[in-house]
């Protein structure tokens, strides 16, 4: 064969292989993600939609579910069916109540759910945005000893990455606490303490503005299309619907926190600066790593050299010098000024 | 009464679990801060200090300048080099002596001994001429460069200066996904890639230590190295004036090494992209003070450690080779060896990727070590082609002293300067010895993991010789 031909079979066999085995967009995951999406799964994720509506009080019917699942209004109702068939459900006025079998069924299901967030947030390296897709697929495969399992090794998490409460194995689930950030007035002071993941859209461009549970906000300024709060010292506006997936717990007293944390990539070579925290947004084994070298609150850190490329900076932190990249020091707050005397 | 205070355990239990929902999902961290906390007020209240400032200052003031924008990279790249042309040249002595001991003289006295004691041809054959010469190769390519080599590294490593190069190289690896520490275990891997396997122990996180394991491979390890300088010097040397072909094909070998840097990098960048991308990972990098290097120490700790552990493996691993080697060449069916009959099936199929069944073969009777490839190439050229008069017999690996010689076999033997190419390619991108494989598995524990390691280095082999060859074959008509 000439060697055009048999270049051109090499390039067709690259090409062919790259498409079977491409990581998420090539044939096998896709095979694999469309094999995932059986009637169990629609059952389950139909199942879990209104326990959730009922958890925070929205009535949800036919069309919601529909809309929610992303399947036409007739499969949804072939799926409500069959889950009242299973007696998983009662029909009520024109929504639909969960019966004491349904409702420990989704509490299940939450609660596979939210362990497989919380590891993967803790013990992975898994991209934030891709926590709640991957947990929507391993929570209709995942036993409940295997659920089990994992939770001990992780001990035993109330809550998920995105500050949801986990539901306990027996089933208990904390009342649904905690106010809509839209529904806050100016000067109210309060606690981020849960971030809607869906719609994802939403989420990720939350996520850009750096907010994540545990956080606290003061409301500086409420008008009829914007809301304006103070986060960490920066000025965040955001719109009703976007303000509608933060829930926040209100703070009695109102701890005016407005001074702009610093942080500690952004010490200078030779600079000093206490440190104020970790951001929670630094989770896991690198959290860990953080922690054990001495980044606690209170202490002092020194900025010493950079390296030749320019990061990483290498910082004396009790007594010793350690290298810390500058996506890792953007995690660690600082305040300069305590020693700046 | 019993069951009155099971009852209130399993109501202790549920308070609990309301309670720690009240308690908010930072509890974790505020123990641990606050553990932390405490013990750092403790300590700084009780320990005092003894004026630490000008040790300080001496290891800042080194630092500043190999870390420096301007000298750092220079100094690191001057370092490492004088390491490598150390090894380089400082091994040829003690390997010729080695070889002129174990090869030349010690094998035909333990031929002629097992003759005069009146061992059958093939008992003297499987143990003296394939299970001895193989070890005794190994052992005088071997031993040298590794005595010579890792004694400096840990030399350099013991002062201080290895974790600034990690510190340097970083932003380097941190594009490609990994650690900085991997420029370590890299240069290691020019050693020894198992011993470079071993190495990665310093990287104290989970995804990048594996990336730093599976991509070993592609440094061009001490059993390779002669391979590439000889073919380089037949074939690329050749092609211009005696007068360059030193340089011309010192170029090429180090073309090759910079080439196994390069996929080294890609295939982190990838592996931290796709296979990888979900494992723990977690960055820091200690700077430990400068001290001065216990000499006797680190001499003694790794030439224990490294050099004769990393030998010891080879050895167990090159005697069953030996024995495997001298079998094919003379087990005999019908008119032709095994050996025979395995390259002529599998030319043409070699032929596709620009190498030979000879090549083929070699390198998978040669997986216990790289060093034995070239040898073993020899011996099948000879019996595939029929030259006569040169070799030492079926079965018994040799080495030519010129490389005219050297050329001539290989020319009869059909080879082209394509073929020299796609050897050096293949040489580079092949699986690991079976040594490096064990290691790999004794550190990772993983089936999975060794597989990867394995093959993909392989596959690439394949693919890229079979890209060039008919690229080449379709330009260079």
């Amino acid at each position: 064969m000439s060697p055009g031909s048999l270049l051109l079979i090499g390039v067709v066999v690259v090409v062919f292989l790259a498409w079977i085995f491409w990581p998420e967009k090539g044939l096998l995951s896709l095979l694999t993600k469309m094999r995932m999406n059986t009637l169990k799964v629609q059952l389950e994720d139909a199942l879990k939609f209104l326990f959730d509506c009922e958890y925070k009080n929205v009535s949800c019917g036919l069309h919601t579910v529909a809309g929610n699942l992303h399947i036409s209004s007739n499969k949804a109702a072939a799926i409500l069916d069959r889950l009242q068939e299973m007696g998983l459900i009662e029909p009520r006025n024109e929504t639909y109540q969960l019966t004491d079998a349904g409702k420990s069924y989704a509490l299940r299901i939450i609660r596979v759910h939210r362990i497989w967030e919380k590891y993967l947030a803790d013990e992975t390296s898994m991209d934030h945005k891709e926590w709640h897709n991957a947990a929507d697929l391993k929570e209709h495969q995942l036993s409940t000893e295997a659920a089990e399992k994992i939770a001990g090794q992780i001990g035993n998490p109330v809550f998920d990455p995105h500050g949801d409460p986990i539901p306990t194995a027996g089933g208990d689930l904390p009342l649904h606490l905690g106010v809509n950030l839209s529904a806050l007035k100016e000067g109210d002071a309060g606690r981020i303490s849960h971030i809607e993941d869906e719609p994802g859209y939403i989420y990720e461009q939350l996520m850009a503005l750096g907010l994540y549970p545990g956080m606290q906000v003061y409301i500086m300024d409420v008008s009829a299309g914007k809301i304006t709060f103070a986060a960490q010292g920066e000025e965040i506006v955001l719109t009703p619907l976007f303000a509608s997936a933060i829930t926040v717990e209100k703070l009695q007293e109102a701890v005016h926190v407005n001074n702009k944390y610093e942080l500690l990539s952004s010490l200078e070579i030779g600079e000093k600066a206490e440190v104020i925290g970790i951001s929670p947004n630094c989770r896991g084994q690198q959290r860990r790593r953080l922690l054990d070298l001495g980044i606690v609150p209170g202490t002092i850190v020194t900025a010493e050299i950079k390296s030749a490329s320019g990061d990483p900076v290498g910082y004396r932190i009790m007594g010793a010098t350690i290298g810390i990249r500058k996506k890792q020091a953007g995690f660690i707050f600082i305040n300069k000024k305590i020693v700046q005397v | 009464m019993e069951n009155k205070e099971k009852v209130s355990a399993e109501e202790i239990l549920s308070l609990a679990n309301t309670l720690r929902w009240d308690l908010g999902m930072n509890l974790h961290d505020t123990v641990t801060e606050s553990i932390y906390e405490g013990a750092s007020k403790i300590a700084k209240k009780t320990v005092r200090v003894k004026d630490e400032k000008s040790s300080v200052n001496w290891d800042l003031k080194i630092d500043k300048v190999v870390t420096s924008k301007w000298l750092g990279f220079p100094i690191m790249f001057f370092l490492l080099a004088l390491v490598f042309w150390i090894t380089v040249a400082a091994a040829n002595i003690p390997s010729g002596w080695i070889a002129s001991l174990l090869i030349d003289t010690l094998h035909p006295i333990l031929k002629n001994g097992a003759a005069a004691i009146g061992f059958p041809w093939w008992l003297s054959g499987v143990l003296i001429d394939g299970a001895y010469l193989s070890v005794a190769w190994v052992v005088s390519v071997m031993l040298p460069p590794m005595a010579i080599f890792f004694p400096m590294f840990t030399l350099l490593e013991d002062f201080g200066y290895l974790p600034r190069v990690a510190f340097n190289m970083d932003s380097l690896f941190r594009k490609a996904g990994a650690h900085g520490k991997q420029a370590l275990t890299m240069s290691m891997g020019f050693g020894c890639n198992a011993a470079g396997v071993v190495a990665t122990r310093v990287i104290d996180s989970p995804r990048e230590r594996l990336i730093a394991i599976i991509t070993n491979n592609f440094s061009l390890c001490n059993g390779r190295w002669p391979t590439q300088i000889l073919i380089a010097s037949i074939f690329i040397g050749g092609l211009v004036s005696s007068r360059w072909a030193g340089i011309v094909s010192a170029g090429a070998v180090v073309g090759v090494a910079v080439l196994g840097i390069f996929f080294s990098l890609v295939v982190s960048w990838a592996l931290s992209r796709s296979v990888l991308k979900g494992e723990a990972s977690a960055f820091s990098l200690e700077l430990p003070p400068y001290r001065p290097p216990r000499i006797l120490q680190t001499l003694y700790t790794s030439l224990i450690d490294r050099t004769i552990f990393v030998l010891w493996r080879a050895v167990v691993f090159a005697l069953p080779a030996g024995i495997l080697i001298w079998l094919v060449a003379n087990i005999h069916i019908g008119e032709l060896s095994l050996a025979e009959w395995f390259i002529n099936w599998s030319d043409p199929f070699a032929m596709l990727f620009g190498l030979n069944g000879v090549i083929l073969l070699a390198y998978i009777i040669a997986i216990p070590a790289n060093e034995i490839v070239i040898p073993t190439v020899l011996m099948l050229t000879v019996i595939s082609s029929g030259i006569a008069g040169v070799g030492a017999g079926d079965g018994v690996m040799f080495e030519l002293d010129s490389i005219a010689d050297t050329e001539r076999v290989l020319r009869a033997g059909g080879w082209t300067l394509l073929t020299g190419i796609n050897l050096m390619l293949f040489s580079l991108l092949h699986n690991p010895c079976s040594t490096t494989i064990y290691t790999i598995y004794k550190e990772t524990k993983s089936v999975k993991w060794t597989m990867i390691s394995t093959f993909l280095p392989i596959v690439m082999g394949f693919a890229i010789c079979f890209f060039t060859t008919q690229v080449w074959r379709l330009l260079v008509k």
